[in-house]
């Protein structure tokens, strides 16, 4: 019924005159008939407020949990309304990739900060303008440390398993191999790992925290995979990056992570954000669009893509990566959120994180669930009662609270942000207790 | 402080913007592993916010403008389909909530993937690929897990024309395959001889766009068709230009057997600076069970749930892909509907026939004798001879009317070019305008080149030295 077509039939005749044809079926005169396709069987258009309609009642069948104590690759933080705000500025909003660097400066300086607050944020030298999401952004991490002789992927089974999956898929075209190793108390085990890498060894990714919560020894991961001149690729959570150490401080040679936490909604899991970073001798391979500085022919600063032969409408099958789109505005939201947040401010909200999750992992210890792991963890643990996950997350929802993830009949994995309350994991505390 | 600083240079000792509210639990800091050296920059809320609405002033969308960006599709985007986004009921859940809690995203994800099979004439659709190359990749592993199913291993080439985007060849590699480029014929289609020599026992696919690069349709598409499968090879349909002929024919029914979908082009979504887009893909019968993990399907009591394939090629994305994008391309399509969606194309070729019309005597169209569909390629070879005027320059130029430019130097294949694609949502006034704009370019250039040569003389910045940029590779504010 709407089509957003705001040619009128007057004007439409007069410009199929200009054209010289008597009607638009003239047009597309070169399309075979046998192939004409009928009408499509599709519902006849309605009416934007039918559409309106329509979709907010879908939306009403979709729960929205009053409290939510579940992670694991996707995270409920404060969006400042400040981002949303400003990530919702159509001049942004309905721009193309900046081509056209004069009618694009404010896009490719957000960028440009977008490049600076991730080096900040991961000690590394050099940032693109952002992947699809974490789970792509870890595996053209993997495929850039390929060389010749070095094809094995080494990681173990406590990272995401989207990361792990998506990974495997990317790697097994390429003809390198990925090596799963298994977690010695849900931790990397750097020595077995040291042991196992020969020469034929690209790469070691490992995340920090990882899918389990816990915070890996980076610099002892980073140290084997150095000793046997692997490559060191860091996953990270870019919340926590505000209270740990940099994967670069770490050794790591590449950083990756989903940047969905920096703004972004849960969102049923996209649109999201990947970031990767590298160390400046690992530029030239590095996938996607890069913004850099230069000036104009006044000598005014100016900032536009640069450093394209690495790219695919250059090189084509050679070029670095086949990433043309990429999360443009999701990276704007990021720049945004860091903006509002400020130094104080993702501080704030990292230590808001690790502290309820503290509380909450105290709490339910004292109800007799039992904590899977022993190390040291950000926002995210894994708790144990034999055979109970089904009964306290029926419990919880009841409340509406999303629990944590359920990891097996035995086994959650929850996570806390600045959202929680101490309310909350009383709340969910007292719950569990009476489903156990 | 000037516009020209960054934010990094606007810092103001103990400034806040957002504040968050105090944990009402003991503080609890790591033990290990903390870090000494974090710094980012203190705003307050309104330095912040006007200094990205200043950024935005020197930014151009669709909103602002005409923007015949040649292979982008930059039509309107409904702002109805932005606010259904950002119901809550969308925003807010967990990827991994339990099904019975997201029955409507799911619903979403089913209604989507049945429109885009009727519409590209495929048996089965993934939503997971994030853009356009993400899907090219997609397609491509599906291909060649297909060949790998029936014991064809030396299906390693993928045929793709000279004409073809960037992405097609990348994406090939990625997917591990060898890429033959093939030459066009004479009228700019594929050359059927070159076809017919490079298809054989070793290839995978053909990776073809119909309508071409030039905007032409490829009228030969049977013949490839048949060249291309009695070689027992696939037929990839790249789908950046279905905005032609969605709703006149399917892909499917040309012969296709695999499809991506630009749903940032074709079905309206923005494309936000560069994305987030969502790159869907079709396929035949025979390969659906290649296809990502999972997929929704529909249950005897029309409840929804997540489904998985044994052959599945895995996972290409982190949980579904771009939901709140390909959300979006749903509102637009029950808007349109099946007369809505041809009434779209027919508009996208009729715009963009009457802006040819209205510059092709002066700016030479390649293929020009023959209907356009949704673009058209113009060169400007032969202004350059006669003033030294490039197509570079044009395009500046428009810059200096208002207009984002066309896109520049592509195809390859024709010298000069300038690939206009007007879309359907541009009404009369805004070509006429865009006619009138290029018509005087056209005199300027021959009148006053010089001029042309350092266009454009109003915007933010004047042309910028890229050569100076890769050299210096000042890629990070440093301080």
């Amino acid at each position: 019924m709407s089509d957003y077509i705001p040619v009128t039939e007057r004007e439409r005749e007069e410009m199929l005159a200009a054209t010289g044809v008597k009607s638009v079926d003239e047009l597309f005169a070169d399309i075979p008939a046998g192939l004409r396709a009928g009408r499509l069987k599709l519902p006849a258009g309605l009416s934007q407020q039918e559409v309106y309609e329509k979709l907010k009642k879908t939306a009403s069948l979709n729960r929205v949990y009053r409290s939510c104590m579940r992670g694991a690759g996707a995270y409920r933080h404060y969006i400042p309304s400040a981002v949303k705000a400003i990530a919702s500025r159509s001049e942004f909003v309905t721009a193309y990739t900046p081509y056209q660097a004069e009618m694009s400066q404010g896009i490719l300086r957000a960028m440009f900060e977008y490049q600076t607050y991730i080096c900040l944020l991961t000690g590394m030298d050099v940032s693109n303008a952002s992947l699809y999401n974490g789970a792509t952004a870890a595996a053209e991490a993997a495929l850039m440390t390929k060389e010749r002789g070095r094809y094995k992927v080494f990681v173990t089974d406590n990272v995401r398993p989207d990361v792990l999956a998506v990974m495997k898929t990317y790697l097994a075209a390429k003809n390198m191999e990925l090596v799963v190793l298994p977690a010695k108390d849900g931790l990397t085990d750097a020595e077995a790992l040291g042991a196992l890498l020969d020469g034929s060894a690209a790469a070691v990714y490992a995340e920090r925290p990882n899918y389990f919560g816990l915070i890996e020894d980076f610099d002892a991961i980073g140290e084997a995979a150095h000793a046997a001149g692997a490559k060191f690729i860091g996953g990270c959570n870019p919340i926590s990056l505000a209270l740990l150490k940099t994967p670069a401080d770490c050794g790591a040679d590449i950083a990756v992570g989903e940047g969905q936490p920096l703004g972004m909604s849960l969102a049923f899991g996209g649109p999201y954000l990947g970031f990767i970073a590298c160390k400046e001798k690992e530029v030239r391979k590095l996938p996607g669009r890069i913004v850099g500085e230069t000036v104009d022919k006044n000598m005014r600063k100016a900032y536009v893509l640069t450093l394209q032969p690495r790219e695919q409408h250059i090189k084509r099958e050679r070029a670095s990566s086949n990433i043309c789109s990429n999360e443009a505005l999701c990276a704007l939201t990021a720049t945004v959120y860091m903006g509002a947040m400020g130094k104080e401010g993702m501080r704030e909200a990292a230590s808001a994180c690790t502290s309820y999750a503290h509380y909450a992992a105290r709490k339910f210890r004292e109800t007799g669930l039992e904590l899977r792991y022993e190390g040291e963890f950000f926002h995210e643990f894994v708790t144990v009662a034999k055979g109970a996950s089904d009964r306290i997350l029926a419990a919880l929802d009841e409340r509406g609270i999303l629990g944590g993830l359920r990891l097996s009949d035995d086994e959650l994995l929850w996570c806390f942000t600045e959202l929680n309350s101490k309310a909350e994991i009383d709340e969910a505390t007292a719950l569990i207790g009476g489903a156990l | 402080m000037s516009a020209d600083n960054l934010i990094f240079e606007k810092s103001s000792l103990g400034a806040r913007a957002a504040t968050i509210r105090n944990p009402d639990v003991p503080v609890y800091a790591p033990s290990c592993a903390l870090r000494e050296n974090f710094d980012f920059p203190e705003l307050t809320e309104v330095a912040l916010v006007r200094h990205y609405t200043a950024l935005s002033r020197m930014a151009f969308g669709v909103d602002n403008g005409f923007y015949p960006l040649g292979s982008c599709t930059m039509k309107y985007n409904p702002k109805l389909n932005e606010e259904i986004a950002s119901f809550e009921g969308f925003t807010d859940i967990h990827p991994l909530a339990p099904e019975g809690s997201v029955q409507g995203a799911l619903e979403v994800m089913y209604g989507l993937s049945e429109a885009l099979k009727e519409i590209t004439g495929m048996d089965a659709v993934t939503l997971q690929p994030a853009a356009g190359a993400h899907g090219e990749y997609t397609g491509l592993s599906i291909i060649a897990a297909y060949h790998k199913g029936r014991g064809d291993l030396a299906r390693k080439k993928i045929i793709v024309p000279d004409s073809a985007h960037g992405t097609n060849p990348a994406s090939a590699a990625m997917a591990g395959f060898e890429v033959i480029n093939i030459p066009s014929d004479e009228g700019k289609g594929v050359d059927l001889d070159a076809l017919r020599a490079a298809a054989g026992a070793d290839t995978a696919a053909l990776m073809l766009t119909n309508p071409t690069t030039l905007g032409l349709f490829e009228k030969n598409i049977e013949a490839i068709a048949e060249i291309v499968h009695s070689a027992g090879g696939l037929l990839y349909y790249d789908g950046a230009n279905l905005n032609a002929v969605m709703g006149i024919v399917r892909p499917g029914d040309m012969g296709f057997d695999v499809v991506h979908l630009n749903l940032h082009k074709t079905f309206s979504t923005p494309h936000g600076g560069g994305g987030p887009g969502s790159g869907p893909v079709g396929c035949k019968r025979a390969l659906e069970k290649y296809l990502p993990d999972p997929h929704v399907i529909k249950n005897a009591d029309g409840t929804y749930s997540f489904a998985y394939s044994g052959d599945s090629i895995g996972k290409v994305s982190s949980f579904y892909g771009n939901f709140l994008v390909y959300l979006k391309a749903y509102a637009y399509i029950l808007t349109l509907g099946a007369e809505g969606i041809r009434r779209s194309a027919e508009g996208a070729v009729l715009n963009a026939n009457y802006l040819k019309a209205g510059i092709s005597d002066l700016y030479p169209v390649e293929g020009g004798a023959r209907h356009c569909m949704h673009e058209f390629v113009a060169s400007c070879e032969r202004l350059k001879e006669e003033c030294g005027v490039s197509a570079m320059d044009v395009a500046k130029a428009l810059i200096d009317r208002g207009m984002h430019p066309p896109t520049m130097y592509f195809p390859t294949i024709v010298h000069e070019a300038l690939m206009f694609e007007p879309t359907e949502t541009e009404d009369k006034a805004t070509l006429d305008a865009a006619i009138e704009a290029l018509r005087a370019v056209y005199d300027e250039a021959h009148a006053d080149p010089e001029k042309l040569v350092s266009a454009p003389h109003n915007a933010v910045i004047s042309r910028p030295d890229e050569v100076l940029a890769a050299k210096r590779q000042i890629l990070r504010w440093k301080g």
